[in-house]
């Protein structure tokens, strides 16, 4: 340690200032009036950050109209499974279906498919006129690494007229669990057999080549940063980053947009819901033409037994009904009836 | 200079020598203002770019919704304040018992293996840490402001301990010995005589360790980092802080919550500021009102 | 009950590592020790190895204290012998309040300043007149290697420098003068006899700085870009052991990713607890030598 000739008084007097002045604010945004929760339940979710932005729009809703004071951090697919596994939390988000050793290791828990969107693909190369179009193929190609360059023969192919750069493409994936992910690789695997056999479907694979993000905001922020990116996240932070997202080929062989037309339609190709809620809607049939390829339900974790479980069926009964109207404006696409009736009925388990 | 004193030009080894000098010299000075450059550069940064997002809304409130910008980082502010205050409270008195023991009542053998266990903690990586308290304490229970308090307890420990030791090693022999000259019994001299004499450089370590871990994230990212967005003094639930919400915002794409991560970051900044020059402050003055050296 | 207070915290130490050790057991059984050199993170298909980040460990923080060593070392011998008296106290704080700087507010910078640069400036200008060398090539990147270097080397300036200036403080001025009485010039006087002297301690502060980096998890995890396999340019995405932990142990899908994780976590340990045990080693020699 060494000495400093500074006056103390001085400068101890101005700590003290510095520190009263934030006190000062805090007490002051602690006695400002509280929202209402009084005899409020706390209900306290994590998971998913796909759900995200439309969970986020639902707690002040929530909490005028229900009395529920709801917290929900978006911490990825994967933790939100893990952490309603160790009921550190009410309950989780996913877009990942859990798999038959996650349900076991949940002991006694449903997972209900409660909204529906889609997984865009945004990429940032300014200056491009048009919208860039793709196909799953040429995706996988580019996640795999063969594709390197934007203006390969491969995509120039599907953007005659657009006048592609050379600029070398920089794929951008989820470095956490993500059911983005899971959603995104089970398209590659549906329509590409080298993806399927190479890396498979999961919540984190083993990326050949790019960058990873953290968390959907992660993601969009190496998008937004680095000229050249292509990433796959929820259309709803494409949206609110002002991202261009591409056309990708469905089977109809149209581009489809990840509009609310597009995941409409590609939610409408669910005639039947699996007694586990397992819905799987990527790359749908050609019956559907406008139905954009890369969709999702994301599910709501719920413990069977719980304490809370009249706060939390209210809660998500409000959730599948009411709640579906906040969906539109951030491109999240009301659950068809046949899903919010299977999702009913499974709410109807989570007891006491 | 070493020229002797009849030569009347410099040998050509001489001025080779002289000249590396001088070149090393002009290296190691450009080293120093690198340091200082950096140190300017992000400093600048925090400064410009926080100071911009300052705002009454920002101390007070909590955050936005999803796609709308402003909201605040109140929530974020309280935690850090309950989150210090628990852990100080569990640190202090742990670090200076373990200091006591240390340097009055253990056999050197003893002194040895404390403090061989406490450099080993302090060495331990905060984010092993982290997943310590949340293996033991977060698991089955949840996560809480005390498990994140807990976290940052442990870190602050080892430098308390250190700090008091080392000032307790200055508290004259004499003083002890006088004291149990007349009787009084070991502890009691401890409590009574040393401990007030020491009084000074404990606060000036806690201090000093609450700058340490203000600005931790690690500890808490298993242990409290899902909170409510919603002002909470009560640390049996999870707080928000500033190191996390600085972490979460910063990786976010959108330009408002940059500026409030850069904000938030100016705050933790001027707060540990502070801290560091008031304790190097009160280092000084008691240096000048004891006139001990060392340290 | 200081007795006590000192029990509790050895018992905290045994504790940790055994906590650690427990909950990475079940990944140990199934992968032995050959994780620690199997180069795969593939939680698909159930396969873990901890080489690819041991790698981005050891080359992050090797080239960081590379480039903090002279740095810190050259601060030293600014504050200790070349500035000016009223300079030296000014430009020690600065470099201190360096160090105050919390690893999220350098991670923070890292990305929205640091980064940006790197990407459009830095690391064409390396690849243009570098690029010959592998570590220079490849595609600018605002987050990577570089990056993560870069800020490490930050962080471990100050710890170094510090510890260093200290040493340089407590050379006996006899034995400076007496080098300078002999003709020497003052980098020879530096060279001969302070460096030297002061040796075990910079090595020491060395070792310590090296712990710093190993254990950082935070600012790596902003600035690395979390890479998935060991690239040979900087200017790729890496990812290190303790920002892996950060970044994935929370959200681990199956059991055995997250058992995986905790074996990463036990070989942080090891590697910090090995790297802070060498300091201590280098202190008390020195300690017993008399230098310190």
């Amino acid at each position: 340690m060494f000495t400093r000739h500074v006056n103390r008084w001085k400068l101890g007097a101005l700590g003290v200032l510095a520190i009263s002045a934030v006190v000062a604010g805090v007490l002051a945004s602690a006695a400002s009036p509280a929202p209402n929760r009084t005899a409020a339940t706390k209900l306290t979710g994590a998971g998913s950050t796909f759900v995200f932005p439309l969970v986020s729009q639902w707690i002040p809703a929530v909490g005028s109209a229900l009395g529920i004071d709801l917290t929900y951090a978006g911490v990825g697919s994967g933790a939100g499974i893990a952490q309603i596994t160790a009921r550190t939390v009410d309950f989780g988000a996913s877009d990942a279906p859990m798999t038959s050793d996650q349900f076991s290791a949940c002991k006694g828990c449903v997972q209900i498919p409660w909204a529906l969107a889609a997984t865009s693909i945004p990429y940032n190369l300014p200056g491009l006129t048009k919208q860039v179009k793709l196909t799953g193929p040429v995706l996988a190609g580019i996640y795999l690494g063969q594709i390197t360059t934007w203006d390969a023969p491969a995509i120039k192919a599907l953007n005659p007229g657009l006048a592609l750069p050379s600029t070398k493409i920089t794929p951008v994936y989820r470095s956490d669990n993500s059911g983005t992910s899971y959603n995104f690789t089970d398209y590659l695997s549906t329509v590409s057999p080298a993806w399927k056999s190479k890396i498979g479907v999961g919540v984190n694979a083993s990326w050949p080549t790019g960058v990873g993000g953290k968390g959907s905001s992660g993601v969009s922020g190496v998008i937004k940063g680095t000229v050249g990116a292509i990433g796959y996240v929820d259309i709803a932070y494409a949206l609110s980053n002002k991202l261009q997202v591409a056309a990708i080929k469905n089977k109809a062989g149209i581009y489809a947009q990840p509009g609310l037309r597009g995941i409409a339609a590609a939610g409408a190709t669910v005639k039947t819901v699996p007694s586990n809620n397992e819905l799987h809607i990527v790359d749908p049939p050609a019956s559907s033409p406008k139905a954009y390829p890369i969709c999702t339900f994301t599910y709501i974790i719920l413990p069977t037994s719980s304490s809370k479980a009249p706060d939390l069926r209210k809660f998500v009964f409000w959730a599948l009904t009411k709640g579906q109207t906040y969906g539109p404006k951030l491109l999240f696409s009301p659950i068809p009836k046949v899903v919010l009736a299977a999702s009913e009925k499974t709410l109807k388990q989570v007891q006491g | 200079m070493a020229a002797a004193p009849s030569a009347l030009t410099p040998s050509r080894r001489l001025r080779r020598r002289k000249r590396t000098e001088k070149i090393l010299a002009v290296l190691a000075s450009l080293s120093a203002l690198l340091a200082v450059s950096v140190l300017v550069l992000v400093v600048w940064a925090v400064l410009r770019r926080g100071a911009a997002a300052f705002s009454w809304d920002f101390f007070t409130k909590s955050q936005a919704v999803f796609g709308q910008s402003g909201g605040g980082i109140a929530p974020a502010i309280v935690g850090t304040i309950v989150l210090i205050f628990w852990a100080t409270l569990m640190a202090v008195p742990l670090g200076v018992l373990v200091a006591i023991y240390v340097s009055e009542f253990s056999s050197p053998r003893s002194a040895r293996l404390i403090r061989m266990t406490l450099d080993i903690l302090n060495g331990v990586p905060a984010i092993v840490i982290g997943i310590f308290v949340f293996g033991l304490l977060v698991v089955g229970h949840g996560q809480s402001g005390f498990y994140g308090s807990i976290a940052l307890a442990i870190m602050m420990i080892p430098l308390i301990s250190r700090s008091t030791t080392e000032v307790l090693a200055l508290v004259p022999r004499s003083l002890r010995e006088a004291s149990l000259g007349l009787g009084v019994a070991r502890w009691r001299t401890v409590v009574s005589i040393v401990l007030p004499a020491a009084i000074g450089g404990i606060i000036t370590g806690t201090i000093l360790a609450i700058a340490r871990i203000a600005g931790e994230t690690a500890p808490l990212l298993f242990t409290s980092s899902i909170a409510a967005n919603s002002v909470n003094w009560d640390a049996g639930q999870p707080l928000n802080s500033l190191p996390l919400t600085i972490y979460t915002y910063s990786e976010s794409p959108s330009p408002s919550d940059h500026a409030q991560a850069w904000a938030a970051a100016l705050l933790l900044m001027m707060f540990v500021l502070i801290l560091s020059v008031t304790a190097r402050s009160l280092f000084a003055w008691r240096q000048r009102r004891t006139g001990a050296t060392g340290g | 009950m200081t007795t006590l207070a000192a029990a509790f915290v050895v018992a905290l130490v045994v504790m940790i590592v055994y906590e650690v050790v427990r909950q990475a057991w079940p990944a140990i059984q199934t992968f032995g020790i050959s994780f620690v050199w199997t180069d795969v993170w593939n939680p698909i298909k159930g396969e873990f190895g901890a080489w690819q980040f041991i790698v981005g460990t050891v080359v992050s923080s090797f080239f960081a204290i590379l480039l903090a060593t002279p740095i810190s070392i050259a601060i030293a011998l600014f504050l200790t012998e070349l500035a000016p008296k009223w300079l030296r106290g000014p430009v020690a704080t600065l470099v201190e309040l360096l160090a105050a700087i919390p690893s999220v507010v350098l991670g923070l910078w890292g990305i929205l300043v640091l980064g940006p640069v790197l990407a459009s400036d830095v690391e064409p200008w390396l690849n243009k007149w570098f690029g010959w060398l592998q570590v220079f090539s490849g595609q600018p990147s605002p987050v990577g290697m570089l990056n993560a270097i870069l800020i490490l080397t930050i962080m471990i300036v100050p710890i170094v420098s510090a510890i260093t200036r200290e040493l340089f403080l407590r050379v006996p001025k006899e034995l400076k003068e007496g080098a300078l009485g002999l003709g020497t010039t003052r980098w020879e006087a530096i060279r001969g006899v302070v460096i030297p002297y002061c040796g075990p301690g910079i090595v020491a502060a060395v070792i310590l700085g090296i712990g710093r980096a190993v254990g950082e998890a935070i600012a790596v995890a902003q600035v690395s870009g979390n890479g998935t396999t060991i690239q040979r340019s900087f200017f790729a995405p890496t990812n290190t052991l303790a920002a892996k932990i950060a970044n994935s142990y929370q959200g681990a899908a199956t059991k055995l990713e997250g058992d995986s994780l905790l074996y990463l976590a036990l070989i942080l340990l090891i590697l910090a607890l090995f790297v802070n045990g060498a300091a201590q080693v280098v202190i008390r020699r020195a300690e017993k030598r008399g230098v310190l």
